[in-house]
């Protein structure tokens, strides 16, 4: 990689339309798109980000999230470093659906991987059909990270990233963490960058 | 937002509202879209509306009032049909003819009433996940923009009555640009029976393959591929093995959509054209060229770059006059049903007793 940082390969599973496409396009461009296209098949994107005076290169690895398509996933997890689970905190069923994908994580990796369980779209208070202590609780239970986002209003993306790269250079236990603990650094609209590159940098000002 | 049917019985596209948007309606700042991007000046010369209104009346002439002449005429010139097919067809006469070259007007008229039952009488277990589509389905049209409006509420009536009338398949992503490409072009019931006769085969090989469980004729699309770029296109597929590149990163969308996801519309349109009626084997085609096109610059490429290119292809290679013309070069029929064989040897399912 050269001195771009050291690679790491994070692929995005759950449902369709819990918002795996929105937080990736929040992280990379700083914007939330109301004119975006369901994901088919797999879509993928990187991203330099600094850590603690350390470059990370993410490799950002987008599937398409209905059950049909899970038999194009498996090779994607194969050799992932780490693994964000995504429900929609306004869906139920979306998160029961995520022990199936801890699962299949579990079974192609073991325990080689890093699992985060992220609950999105926060924004939607009135429609919350999870408690962050349920995610919490989950998220102990299998041994994952947990955190809480929404890529709408951007909040806690940038800190979801931050947790990632700092699990990857073991700063960080992995273990679930409480959502209290989390510090949101952008709790006010995003703003809307037209210029952003595919291959931007990033500073995690964590 | 009204779509009037025209004297052939498709219906022209969208009415246009205030935004500025290319002459198939998709707005003018995705420009990914935009059929302008091909044109030499944005003004159309005389000599190629000449040209043009020429076409449309061999076209008229051969299709006979309301396709009334169609299969005498294919009967009587195959090649000339094939040939001016592959030129393309006017777009006036477009979802007309694709409803005469799919056999999805025979099963219309075989099964009157049927769509309507499918849409009002019947409940799908799919509801919820293609409501959830629907507004991710072209979103950059201005027929498909507005929140539960024709455009969207047709595409909801499409999909349903689709994953009721097999609910083996049900509804599956992918399936909703398609339907939504066909929605531009003719009426709901129309669309519904040429997603019909592609996916159960009226004319070519049944596509619902693409979409059961665990996308069985999608890994064996993918496999023939690869095989055929290693084949084909030797230089690109080593590096392609050296780079850890399969085609599932890059070509499942072709397959599942037919190219109707991210590919400029005037040239996916040309492509479902010949799709229509030569079948699966202009995707491979069509892929193929494009990577041979691009290939001197793709094997220079690391892997991120290489993915990113294998996504994002530069314009000259997405003109349609310069990509199809390649594309109808590759000979693949023999190979692909060679490769067909081996992979179903190689992926045989033992019988269950």
């Amino acid at each position: 990689m050269g001195d771009l940082g050291k690679g790491y390969k994070l692929v995005f599973l759950g449902d369709q339309g819990v918002g795996k496409t929105s937080i990736i396009t929040c992280f990379m461009y700083g914007k939330f798109d109301t004119s975006y296209q369901a994901t088919i098949g797999i879509d993928f994107l990187s991203k330099t980000t600094r850590y603690e005076d350390r470059t990370f290169r993410l490799q950002l690895w987008d599937t398409a999230g209905q059950e049909r398509f899970k038999s194009l996933v498996p090779s994607y997890i194969r050799d992932s470093s780490v693994a964000v689970i995504v429900y929609d905190v306004a869906s139920k069923q979306s998160f029961i659906n995520t022990s199936k994908w801890i699962e299949e994580v579990r079974a192609e990796r073991g325990s080689y991987v890093i699992i985060v369980l992220v609950g999105n779209k926060t924004d939607l208070v009135n429609k919350r059909q999870v408690s962050i202590e349920e995610g919490e609780n989950k998220a102990r239970e299998f041994g994952a990270l947990f955190m809480e986002t929404s890529a709408k209003a951007g909040f806690n993306i940038k800190p979801l990233f931050c947790k990632i790269t700092s699990a990857l250079q073991g700063n960080e236990a992995v273990s679930w963490t409480k959502q209290e603990d989390l510090v949101d650094v952008n709790l006010k609209p995003l703003m809307f960058s037209s210029q952003a590159n595919h291959q931007q940098e990033s500073n995690c000002s964590c | 937002m009204s779509r009037k049917r025209t004297e052939n019985g498709s219906e022209s596209g969208p009415a246009t509202s205030h935004v500025p948007v290319d002459r198939f309606g998709f707005l003018k700042q995705e420009h990914a879209n935009s059929p302008e991007r091909f044109s030499k000046s944005k003004t159309t010369s005389s000599t190629d509306h000449d040209r043009e209104e020429r076409k449309v009346r061999k076209w008229r002439k051969m299709i006979g009032v309301g396709g009334s002449d169609w299969k005498h005429y294919v009967r009587r010139k195959p090649n000339v049909v094939r040939r001016r097919i592959r030129k393309g067809i006017p777009d006036c006469l477009r979802g007309l003819v694709w409803q005469l070259i799919s056999g999805s007007r025979d099963l219309l008229l075989m099964n009157p009433g049927v769509y309507e039952q499918l849409v009002i009488y019947e409940t799908s277990a799919s509801e919820l996940d293609i409501i959830r589509d629907i507004s991710r389905t072209f979103p950059s049209h201005v027929f498909f923009q507005k929140r539960h409006g024709p455009g969207q509420r047709s595409l909801y009536n499409v999909l349903k009555a689709y994953s009721v009338y097999d609910r083996d398949v049900g509804y599956v992503q992918g399936m909703g640009f398609i339907a939504g490409l066909l929605l531009l072009y003719m009426s709901e019931e129309d669309a519904f029976w040429l997603l019909v006769a592609l996916l159960k085969g009226a004319v070519h090989a049944p596509m619902e393959g693409l979409y059961h469980a665990g996308l069985p004729l999608v890994q064996q699309y993918l496999f023939q591929l690869e095989s055929l770029v290693k084949e084909l296109i030797p230089k690109l597929g080593e590096h392609f093995t050296q780079e850890m590149i399969n085609p599932s990163m890059y070509a499942s969308q072709w397959f599942i959509t037919v190219f109707s996801y991210s590919f400029p519309f005037p040239l996916a349109l040309r492509i479902w054209d010949v799709f229509l009626s030569e079948g699966v084997k202009i995707v491979f085609k069509v892929g193929l060229a494009l990577l041979k096109y691009c290939q001197d610059e793709l094997v220079k490429l690391p892997f991120e770059k290489l993915i990113h290119a294998l996504k994002t292809f530069p314009e000259d290679a997405m003109n349609p006059d310069t990509l199809l013309p390649l594309a109808y070069s590759i000979k693949v029929s023999k190979r692909l049903e060679e490769l067909t064989l081996e992979y179903q040897k190689t992926n045989a399912k033992p019988v269950q007793p």
